[in-house]
């Protein structure tokens, strides 16, 4: 596959990386505000939140690509670098999602004990590498021979991903969910 | 230098009346500076007081409650349920079984002391995991998180309720009594004591879950409460509640109360660390130990007492 070729592949990989990354941050920043036992629906509209707040904000290094190719002037060439540095982007997230999808199908299919692991050594940890593993795949993006312009649509996509949680969170979830803000005392003995 | 958890020290509450009682902020701060805690110092100074330095019982209200709604997300991620009923089922089935349950026909209480907002309760009651002849108790002695454990139980129509105040005063006995991460809170003779009150009433048997004290407690809770927990407080806490936690040794010896045969469940020779966070010392009546056993069935091999352990208390 030539890197001109394998344009529109690795770039719907990452883009259908960004959307499903977006989705769990839409849930990481419900998860915890709500105390209710069944949240199903509750969980969907959060996913859906933070899909909806990436896609909007994954424009952003879109149209930077887009413009890098637009004002080069050799744009054949400057797309074929985009290329090899979206190869090398998507290769440490490629990485990390599998170890995330290893360890998600561990949680919701083994026993609780082995979910517990899933957990403890998978999905705990994995949550707070993810900002490394966006500077390793900017890196991975210029050492690939994306060059500088493939680290900035990558450090632009990276710092994309990372703004949707706290958005979401900020927007709708900054209170927990509580329908009465001030907690009713109950009696000794009721 | 003891580690101190900051929820313990900003509230504080008359242990006969109930009532609530002021907590000045700068008595927090000397504690937890002269436990050498310069961080938890902090987030105490940030927090709101009066002119007169007493904190605010409603911001502090808000915060334990936003606390405890975070740290729940915790337990739903470690499965605590069915952690708990994995044993619970089986100690009920036993009760069941030996007939032993006060009077016959009266219903089983499961009661759960420092109940916070009750998400054991009222998960156990969404998922009917005990069946309905056992009645679901919560008792603790925050007012706030006893208030907003019954709204949330409410909301949801649950049956369970719960109760402000002392869980050995309530007016109907406990069958059993359980209780997730409190164990750590007793320090020195109160644990031996919180046993020994249990024993002492009419209740078949205790199952009290804690952190497994293990070299990777403190690492592991740092970073699941960092990747989990907004709140610094909450971080915060979490790695000192595991800095906490009681060997099995000092459980087992704590929980060798008359009348009760005390026993662990996966103490940290039988069990991966990774996979074992939570683990419960239990307390029977000596005659509910070989129906417990039977019902537990394979997983009985994970039960022990104090002969198979050994070791000196800590």
């Amino acid at each position: 596959m030539t890197a001109l070729g394998g344009t529109p592949a690795v770039a719907l990989a990452l883009a259908a990386l960004g959307l499903v990354d977006s989705a769990f941050s839409g849930f990481r920043a419900y998860a915890g505000r709500d105390a209710r036992i069944r949240k199903h629906r509750a969980v969907a509209r959060a996913s859906l939140r933070g899909l909806a707040v990436g896609s909007v904000l994954l424009l952003a290094p879109v149209l930077t690509a887009c413009g890098v190719v637009l004002t080069a002037a050799d744009r054949d060439r400057t797309y074929a670098t985009l290329t090899e540095g979206g190869i090398g982007y998507l290769a440490p997230l490629a990485c990390y999602a599998s170890a995330v999808l290893l360890s998600l199908a561990a949680y919701f299919f083994l026993p609780f004990r082995a979910s517990t692991l899933a957990v403890v050594a998978g999905l705990g940890p994995l949550t707070l590498l993810r900002p490394l593993v966006i500077a390793a795949a900017c890196v991975g993006s210029f050492v690939r021979g994306g060059g500088v312009a493939s680290l900035l649509v990558g450090t632009v996509a990276g710092a994309a991903v990372l703004c949707v949680e706290p958005l979401v969170h900020r927007h709708w979830y900054s209170a927990a969910l509580r329908s009465d803000p001030t907690p009713a005392s109950v009696p000794a003995g009721a | 230098m003891p580690h101190l958890e900051i929820s313990d020290l900003i509230t504080a509450t008359d242990p006969h009346s109930g009532a609530r009682l002021p907590v000045r902020r700068d008595e927090v701060i000397r504690r937890l500076h002269e436990a050498g805690d310069r961080r938890g110092a902090r987030i105490v100074e940030a927090l709101p007081a009066d002119r007169q330095g007493v904190l605010d019982p409603a911001a502090v209200d808000r915060l334990m409650i936003d606390v405890h709604t975070e740290l729940q997300r915790l337990s739903e991620e470690l499965r605590i349920g069915e952690r708990l009923v994995h044993v619970l089922g089986p100690l009920f089935d036993a009760i069941r079984a030996t007939a032993v349950s006060a009077g016959g026909g009266t219903p089983l209480r499961l009661v759960d002391i420092g109940s916070g907002l009750g998400y054991v309760i009222r998960w156990l009651a969404a998922h009917g995991a005990l069946g309905p002849d056992v009645e679901l108790v919560g008792v603790d002695l925050d007012s706030a998180l006893v208030g907003e454990a019954g709204r949330l139980a409410r909301a949801e129509g649950l049956d369970c309720r719960f109760v402000h105040g002392n869980a050995f005063d309530l007016p109907e006995a406990a069958t059993v009594y359980v209780s997730t991460g409190v164990l750590h809170h007793f320090r020195g003779p109160d644990l031996a004591e919180f046993f020994r009150a249990q024993a002492a009433s009419p209740a078949l048997a205790f199952c009290h879950f804690d952190i497994a004290a293990t070299r990777l407690a403190p690492v592991g809770a740092w970073v699941f409460h960092r990747a989990r927990m907004r709140h610094p407080l909450g971080r915060h806490d979490g790695v000192a509640s595991a800095r906490r936690a009681h060997t099995d040794e000092t459980l087992l010896h704590a929980a060798a109360a008359p009348g009760m045969r005390p026993l662990l469940y996966e103490p940290r020779g039988l069990a991966n660390p990774f996979c074992t966070t939570l683990r419960p010392v239990l307390g029977v009546r000596p005659e509910l130990e070989a129906p417990l056993r039977r019902a537990m069935g394979r997983a009985a091999r994970r039960l022990v007492g104090p002969e198979q352990l050994g070791g000196a208390p800590r």
